[in-house]
């Protein structure tokens, strides 16, 4: 039998009441799961708009300098893809064209057409290897006849009512983009964001019939929304952005593709109340969580205090009753953790289905969310343990 | 003249071996409640002298001050004015760290138990025995042997609420004794006990005094355990009022008893003749009262001896030697006459004096008094 363990008095004092440890960890949990929605909210949405950088395939992507989100329609010259091409470390450069205000999808009814609401249109050389999304990929081929668009199956629905199931009655049914007729030939998976509402793909050639007023005089593909560049084998993209950045004019960023992510996500964190307002669900988590956490030590101090005034008075040091109270906010903020993350797990499956959003428990967001939550029980602790310090021997005899 | 000292001869201050080390001395200790006008003193000139080993039990009115001294002495407040060393060391104006050493020697009974709901019996003592960084296996067996002493083998790995109130205060007394407190303090420690577990701790405390050398100050109005006292301090209106080594004291009676002139005195008039008798000493051939001088004060004799010379007018001869038990100075406090006799100590020597106008209180209380006095007179000569 082993007799060096100290007695656990944190534990002991956690546990020792089941209902309030029970109330404690429900509280606790609530707390956690309220952050892992936020984060997970949060992370979804930004990840959905970067979906389509995500399934572009590419090394080191150009954008123009006044490309503030991607929804921004801001656009460079051509040649810069060209210079790209020439640099060295370079295996291929291939521009990708977007519209959206412009890009207005009208459903016809017998001849008559709705409004029409504005989705992404996205103009690509069929033979550059732009995609990474199989289903693009295994679909090139339909695309080539003039005034064919594949359409994305995750298009608002409300907006684009258009018969998904089966491609002959896609086919057959009768739309306008940009006032042409246009046939949709199949369908892909990319997803909607806050920006676009629904994603079309078509060839740069059917994309400059349908939008050539692009660039007033000249043609519309000589600017490019998006330069997709591929890395050479052996050659890493930070090497060959260094090259590029000494060829190319400096109208355009030249971004990897982890900074490209976080530009765009920068944007919506920061630039829109998106952020704020997540960060404010964060918050309002930890601050439930710290004052359920506080109530949780704070109780058990007053109503042991002539119990730690007598430890006071056998000579036991602050140094002891602030490891107490650190250590029994540790323990709670783990034990609560486990029940929190795990029905979050289960909430993140059922959001998942029900949005349509990527509801992912990364290390990362376990990470996150497990620190913030012992920083708030050990916060709490810290603030409660100025009661105990209060305890006064004196009043015992 | 003999140095006379303004200590009290039932504080038994000057008995037994003067070096035995003093655990708590108190001196001239005054303290205060509150701030400003509300400022409200609860001590006035405290002085008290207790010794290794000693078992205190400390009497008194509530709001005498008891309570106060005894968690100054406890290092539970901080002393004001005055000095106060406990086990050594001077608390007034001490730091934290010296406050924590202090306190890791002291064992504290309080009269709630203030037991760890949540921790057993066991366990609760451990706390204190972890403290002190005692080795766990000889704290296990210690824990358990005064657990079963107490009563309680059975119950070892109980929790409190499975402990009747009794059975919790004996596991709080466990965890002030576990570790061997040099001093231990303690409030009602047998307030919520029968008599058997009250007398059961009394015997553990007079152990404790006795074989470890523990110094022990209580608070008790619990008149079943007087008699484990070697001194007893009353107190009211935060003064000491009386501090009586109860040894000291009942020697000081036993020989004022055999004297004829205190035999018919009852043992409360003679303890309080004792009470108001101070310690006086003296070198050997120092004079203590000279022929023809006035008289006012009645000596009793503690320690050592003296002589008696009487001048006729032509020379000084010895007529007698008085020892231990035996008293002079009487004669001229009664009579108001002048000293008829001088006394010279023959070694160092301890006297108990009593004061004129104290002597002669005493000696108008009792109507029999004067009447002994001449016929002890009488008898002597």
């Amino acid at each position: 039998m082993k007799l060096k363990t100290k007695t656990p008095l944190a534990w002991k004092n956690l546990t020792h009441d089941w209902r309030r440890l029970a109330a404690a960890l429900a509280g606790i949990g609530f707390a956690v799961l309220l952050m892992f929605t936020q984060v997970g909210f949060q992370n979804a949405l930004f990840d959905s708009q970067v979906k389509i950088i995500d399934d572009l395939q590419g090394d080191i992507f150009l954008v123009s300098k006044a490309k503030y989100t991607l929804a921004a329609e801001k656009r460079f010259p051509i040649a810069r893809i060209n210079q790209a091409r020439s640099c060295s470390g370079v295996s291929g450069a291939y521009p990708l064209y977007s519209e959206l205000t412009t890009s207005v999808l009208r459903t016809m009814d017998r001849g008559k057409g709705n409004r029409g609401y504005p989705l992404r249109s996205i103009g690509f050389y069929l033979d550059d290897p732009v995609f990474r999304l199989a289903g693009i990929k295994s679909q090139i081929n339909k695309l080539r006849p003039p005034g064919t668009a594949l359409i994305d199956r995750k298009s608002k629905a409300k907006k684009f009512n258009v018969p998904q199931a089966d491609d002959a009655g896609l086919a057959r049914r009768d739309l306008e983009l940009a006032n042409k007729k246009v046939t949709l030939v199949g369908t892909f998976d990319l997803g909607t964001d806050f920006a676009h509402d629904g994603n079309l793909v078509m060839n740069a050639e059917n994309f400059a019939k349908y939008f050539p007023h692009r660039k007033r005089f000249g043609d519309p593909l000589s600017v490019v929304d998006i330069g997709i560049v591929h890395v050479q084998q052996g050659f890493t993209p930070d090497s060959v952005k260094q090259v590029l950045q000494k060829t190319l004019e400096s109208d355009v960023h030249i971004l990897t593709r982890e900074e490209f992510r976080t530009k765009e996500i920068t944007f919506w964190d920061k630039s829109t109340p998106i952020g704020t307002i997540f960060f404010a669900g964060k918050v309002i988590g930890f601050v439930v969580g710290m004052v359920i956490c506080y109530q949780v030590i704070y109780s058990d101090i007053a109503e042991h205090m002539p119990e730690f005034a007598t430890l006071k008075a056998m000579g036991y040091t602050t140094g002891f009753f602030i490891r107490l109270i650190f250590i029994e906010a540790l323990l709670l903020s783990i034990i609560g953790f486990i029940p929190g993350a795990i029905i979050s797990r289960i909430i993140y499956g059922v959001l998942g289905d029900q949005t349509g959003l990527l509801m992912l428990m990364t290390p990362m967001v376990i990470v996150f969310v497990f620190t913030t939550t012992v920083a708030m029980c050990v916060a709490s602790g810290l603030l409660a343990v100025r009661k105990l310090l209060a305890a006064d021997p004196a009043s015992l005899f | 003249m003999p140095a006379q000292t303004t200590i009290p001869a039932t504080s038994g201050a000057f008995v037994g071996d003067l070096q035995l080390p003093k655990t708590v001395k108190v001196h001239n200790l005054n303290h205060y409640f509150g701030e400003g006008e509300l400022r409200k003193q609860a001590l006035f000139n405290n002085n008290l002298e207790v010794r290794r080993g000693e078992i205190v039990i400390m009497t008194g009115p509530s709001g005498s001050g008891k309570t106060t001294l005894l968690t100054l002495i406890g290092t539970l407040r901080t002393a004001q004015e005055g000095s106060l060393k406990v086990l050594g060391n001077e608390l007034q104006g001490c730091d934290r760290d010296l406050i924590v050493r202090v306190r890791r020697e002291l064992g504290f009974i309080f009269q709630a138990h203030n037991l760890f709901e949540s921790l057993t019996a066991y366990q609760n003592v451990n706390m204190a025995a972890e403290l002190l960084g005692i080795d766990p296996s000889i704290a296990q067996g210690r824990i358990k042997s005064l657990l079963t002493r107490l009563g309680l083998g059975e119950r070892i790995h109980y929790k409190p609420k499975s402990l009747s109130g009794g059975q919790k205060q004996r596991v709080a007394i466990a965890r002030g004794l576990v570790h061997k407190p040099k001093l231990i303090l303690a409030d009602e420690p047998t307030a919520a006990l029968d008599e058997q577990s009250g007398r059961e701790v009394v015997t553990l405390f007079q152990e404790l005094a006795r074989d470890e050398g523990a110094t022990i100050i209580m608070v008790t109005h619990d008149n079943r355990i007087l008699d484990v006292a070697d001194r007893i301090v009353n107190m009211v209106d935060g003064h000491i009022k009386s501090d009586v080594a109860v040894l000291e004291a009942s020697v000081i009676c036993d020989f004022l008893k055999d004297i004829p002139l205190f035999g018919q005195q009852t043992p409360t008039t003679l303890a309080d003749i004792a009470d108001q008798m101070l310690v006086h000493e003296a070198e050997p051939g120092e004079v203590i009262i000279r022929q023809g001088d006035p008289g006012d004060l009645f000596y009793l004799i503690r320690s050592g001896s003296v002589e008696v010379r009487i001048h006729d007018g032509k020379q000084e001869r010895k007529v007698a030697e008085l020892k231990e038990g035996q008293y002079f100075g009487e004669a001229a406090l009664i009579t108001d006459e002048p000293r008829n006799a001088t006394i010279v100590t023959r070694e160092k020597s301890i006297f108990y004096a009593l004061g004129k106008e104290k002597f002669r209180a005493v000696l108008a209380a009792s109507p029999t008094f004067e009447q002994e006095l001449r016929q002890a007179l009488f008898s002597r000569q």
